[in-house]
């Protein structure tokens, strides 16, 4: 068999080029993973430099931002009067939080471990879509719906106790919403627990509760929690449902019936307002940001940290 | 002009020649991090020959193949220190002696020269057609009825034309193992190679399977120097002139393969062939 | 020692029965109880679909999708304008997204170092891109805000008539005179692009409203005007002040983006950035490492093996995570609010690089704030076809990986 034309001419192409080119190509994937690096710093550089605008303006202090029981940056029209106190709004994001988490992990965990445990393959394909679908319907149209039947029917329940617009009814909208997530992350957690584990429950007698219970989930718990974590920084972080259902009055009270300005639905409402670039009121919005940023940025790195560090392995 | 390579034409006669050795291992050392796979280690390769590397898992033969075509600059922490070279004089044609450690050395252009084959059968997603063509695409300008001969050469160098030769243009994933194993030996010799590597090549395959295998590893002989890790005893002794054996991380004892199972001169070789472990 | 521990002995035979017949009730109440909350996701679900069905339905009609929004005409009220606007802000963001997200995951997933001070920094690229995706997207919006509508205002704040930024290209300006004839104007070249008007009072060369050069006259007041239509059309009366137009082509550029889309997709694209790695990543991660063995083992290099093993490998995957991403940059609302602000009042789509945009989720948003019921059903019926958009392109993304799975099998 003679050796192919191809092998005899040995015309093998120059590498030369071919490693060239490998650089070029790494330098530019390379810039591309800086790119994420850069939205980071960006982030915390513009939250830095404009909340500095806030801060150094005569009417605010950090001791008043941090303390003051009143928010009025876009009910006053005299500065001199305005008074710039987070507390409200936070009151305002915790409520709206507390509330979806009190629907969100619950609901959640027990579908999870419905859907990981219990679930007969049938019922997992109609369940899993449903819960995918649930996770991709868009915020607003949960803001729409808190408005639309939520709202309504709390009224109705109540015999009038909620007020339109109230805490209770955008965290139920933002308990749906964070639902799928700590569902699915949950699952994936307790699926990650090896069948030896739950062999070895089932064969020292336990029902099918308390190896769910007793084996399965504390051995997924720190994906769990993660889950939890992930999702509470998410449900503080939604902006249309509370901009929507919550109301736009600041509140600082526990009353869930009342409305409840987040920080998130402030931000909102300030940029409808649209104040002038370099007022007070406009560089509020950051420092309102800043808030809002590092309470979501602890719990997302506490997230991951409880998952890389806890995380049991099975190998 | 195109010179033909005398390597590719006859060959009897070479086999009878005295060895030669192509590459050349001395006080070899290599390690995965911190952990020493291979200590100190010497062995001649030799030209148009098989040699075996057999040994218990994990005592570092599949180590030392994947140094000799660098495949282990993929593994983080991987490194190796000594000495592992190509000699020049006996590659056709002759040319300088090749450091392969050497950091600044084309991996490229290595890697054409010594092909490897995997334990599993890892045909690409692709046709058989584009499989094959893969290298020769990647190394040399073709044109088409070039790389359709060479396609066709190589599959039936690989034993495997027959059988392929109606669905080129098929899915790769579509044939059986032996197949598969078969067209990635076809994939590897597509770019020319000098050296064979292969990887336990037979281990996932069933006995019809190994037997085509090696009866092909002892046809590619005559044009290529194999280099094959095998745990299995058996298929050292059927098809390979030279046996090396390792045990954690030490070459005990290398030498004809025939000589290694008749009369080894270590007894951890002698146990080792006898099946008393392993 | 073999006499058994008195715990094993002496064991009540009545209440290891009770014990065994609670615990079994209790696993049955407990998958009752699973069942039940599962069934919650559902209702919710099918509550939520009917009740934006009957809301909406009524207005779901031709007007809706061709017509743009009007406060004063609310029964014809459409969304063309939206459908239109999502579609080039998602443009802008798919554009930009999908390259650098695919290029990251490559460069994360492919090109791991070797080196140990790399090594630390590729974990913390990947820890700080697990962070970005907590990143609450109204944050990113403010991000865009200041770094693409102001650029932290070192190109100068754009001003209606007094200051339009750093103008690139795509931008002609020129004075807009009043000639004699009424409703005629006519337009002189505008050099000085810092002199926001000026007075004619000599004649000059300029242009008609067609673009051809003419000779403008100037007519005193007091002497008798020109009779000739064509005459008076290119006269203007001593002292006319004229004020600059620009004429933007569609490729106008302008430092700082202003409340543009370009400035809106560029916001969403940092919004699903993270999600796209992600998936990205998680697709290559389950190319099978032998392939890319196989491939460096015939000597290609590693951006080759990238390119003719690993992409091809991992595309599907890709693909789908990239839809389900732009799924979200669809319906997302806030950042877009916060960029482009929440005017709504828009009867076309973009018309240059530089112009506003209205999207759909901030329609959705607009109408659904207000207290006229018929914006309400509107809301409703435009969140129904939101929803079929969104319900449209999720199927593809499931088709896409049923054919995938189908043929690995």
């Amino acid at each position: 068999m003679a050796l192919p034309k191809a092998l005899q001419n040995r015309d093998f192409r120059s590498t030369r080029v071919g490693m060239i080119s490998e650089r070029i190509i790494v330098v530019l994937l390379g810039l591309c993973a800086l790119i994420t690096v850069l939205i980071t710093i960006g982030i915390i550089y513009m939250l830095v430099t404009q909340s500095a605008g806030f801060f150094r303006s005569d009417f605010v202090s950090l001791r008043g931002f941090l303390t003051d029981k009143e928010w009025t940056a876009l009910q006053s029209q005299d500065l001199a009067k305005a008074q710039f106190g987070i507390l409200p709004l936070l009151s305002g994001t915790l409520r709206v939080t507390l509330i979806a988490m009190l629907i969100a992990l619950p609901l959640g965990l027990i579908t999870a471990i419905y859907l990981s445990e219990f679930a007969s393959s049938k019922i997992r394909s109609w369940l899993k879509p449903t819960l995918e679908v649930i996770a991709g319907v868009p915020t607003v149209v949960l803001g729409y719906f808190a408005i639309l039947v939520i709202s309504p029917s709390l009224q109705w329940a109540s015999g009038g106790a909620f007020s339109t617009f109230n805490a209770t009814s955008a965290g139920i909208a933002v308990g749906i919403l964070c639902l799928p997530m700590v569902c699915s992350l949950s699952e994936d957690a307790m699926r990650a627990v090896p069948r030896s584990l739950r062999e070895g429950a089932y064969g020292l007698g336990c029902t099918p509760f308390e190896t769910s219970v007793k084996v399965v989930v504390p051995a997924a718990l720190s994906g769990i929690v993660s889950a939890f974590l992930l999702a509470f920084s998410r449900a503080i972080g939604e902006t249309m449902v509370v901009a929507l259902a919550a109301g736009t009055l600041p509140t600082l009270t526990a009353d869930p019936t009342r409305q409840a300005q987040t920080m998130t639905g402030f931000i909102v409402e300030m940029i409808k307002s649209e104040s002038e670039y370099g007022t007070v009121q406009y560089f509020s919005l950051y420092a309102v940001a800043v808030s809002l940023f590092l309470i979501t940025f602890a719990m997302t790195l506490l997230g991951q940290i409880v998952r890389r560090r806890f995380q049991e392995s099975y190998q | 002009m195109v010179t033909v390579s005398t390597a590719n034409t006859d060959n009897g006669e070479q086999n009878a020649q005295p060895d030669r050795t192509l590459i050349q291992i001395d006080d070899f050392n290599a390690w995965y991090g911190d952990f020493q796979a291979l200590h100190g280690l010497s062995l001649q390769i030799p030209r148009y020959k098989v040699t075996a590397f057999i040994g218990p898992s994990g005592c570092g033969k599949s180590t030392l193949l994947k140094w000799i075509n660098r495949m282990n600059d993929i593994i983080p922490g991987a490194h190796a220190k000594g000495e592992l070279k190509i000699c020049g004089e006996a590659e056709t044609p002759p040319g300088r002696d090749t450091n392969i450690l050497d950091p600044a050395l084309d991996v490229v252009r290595l890697r054409r020269k010594i092909g490897i084959v995997f334990q599993k059968p890892n045909p690409f997603p692709k046709s058989i057609y584009d499989n094959v063509a893969f290298g020769p695409r990647l190394h040399m300008k073709t044109t088409k009825a070039e790389l359709d001969e060479l396609v066709e050469w190589s599959l039936r160098k690989a034993a495997v034309w027959e059988e392929v030769k109606d669905r080129l243009h098929g899915p790769a994933l579509g044939l059986s193992g032996g197949q598969q194993q078969r067209l990635c030996i076809a994939r590897a010799i597509a770019v020319g190679p000098e050296v064979l590597l292969m990887d336990e090549p037979c281990s996932a395959l069933d006995p019809a399977s190994t037997l085509a295998i090696e009866d092909l590893i002892f046809e590619l002989r005559s044009q290529y120097t194999i280099v094959i890790v095998t745990h299995n005893m058996q298929q050292a002794s059927r098809c390979s002139d030279k046996t090396a054996f390792f045990f954690e991380g030490r070459l005990i004892e290398s030498g004809d393969t025939e000589r290694i199972f008749t009369k080894p001169e270590q007894k951890q070789t002698d146990d080792y062939v006898r099946g008393k472990f392993g | 020692m073999s006499t058994l521990p008195k715990a094993l002995s002496e064991q009540d035979a009545d209440f290891q029965q009770s014990n065994a017949s609670r615990r079994q009730r209790m696993s049955v109440w407990f998958y009752g109880l699973c069942v039940a909350i599962a069934l919650i996701s559902v209702v919710v679900l099918v509550v939520l679909l009917v009740s934006i069905w009957v809301q909406g339905q009524s207005r779901l009609t031709a007007d809706l999708l061709m017509n743009s929004h009007s406060e004063l005409d609310i029964e014809r009220s459409g969304m063309w304008p939206a459908i239109i606007g999502s579609l080039f802000v998602c443009g802008v963001c798919a554009l930009v997204a999908l390259p650098l997200g695919v290029g990251t995951a490559v460069f994360l997933e492919e090109f791991k170092p070797k080196a140990k001070p790399l090594r630390w920094l590729h974990g913390f690229v990947q820890l700080n891109i697990a962070n970005l995706a907590g990143v609450p997207s109204i944050v990113y919006g403010l991000l865009g805000l200041t770094v693409f509508v102001y650029m932290f205002n070192i190109f100068g704040q754009i001003k209606v008539n007094e200051s339009s930024g750093w103008e690139l290209m795509g931008a002609n300006h020129k004075y807009q005179v009043l000639s004699l004839e009424t409703g005629n104007v006519v337009f002189v070249p505008q050099t000085d692009p810092d002199q926001r008007q000026i007075t004619i009072d000599q004649p000059v060369q300029g242009m008609d409203a067609a673009g051809d050069p003419i000779e403008i006259e100037v007519w005193q007041p007091g002497t008798p005007k020109p009779t000739d239509p064509a005459v008076r059309r290119r006269t203007v009366r001593s002292g006319a002040i004229g004020a600059t137009v620009t004429e933007k082509s569609w490729y106008y550029f302008r430092l700082p983006l202003d409340k543009s889309f370009l400035a809106g997709g560029l916001t969403l694209a940092l919004v699903i950035l993270p999600i796209i790695i992600i998936a990205s990543q998680e697709s290559l991660r389950g190319v099978s490492p032998s392939l890319r063995e196989a491939s460096m083992g015939l000597g290609a290099t590693t951006w080759q093996t990238v390119r003719d093993v690993s992409l091809p490998a991992a595309l599907p995957g890709i693909m789908t995570g990239s839809i389900l991403a732009m799924g979200r940059a669809i319906g997302e609302a806030a950042p877009i609010l916060v960029v482009l602000g929440a005017a709504v009042a828009k009867n076309a789509g973009p018309q240059n690089l530089m112009d506003n945009a209205v999207t759909m989720p901030v329609l959705i948003y607009n109408w659904a704030g207000r207290q006229q019921d018929e914006f309400k059903e509107l809301a409703a019926a435009a969140i129904i076809v939101l929803l079929v958009i969104l319900l449209l392109l999720n199927s593809a993304a499931i088709i896409i990986r049923h054919k995938v799975q189908q043929s690995q099998s």
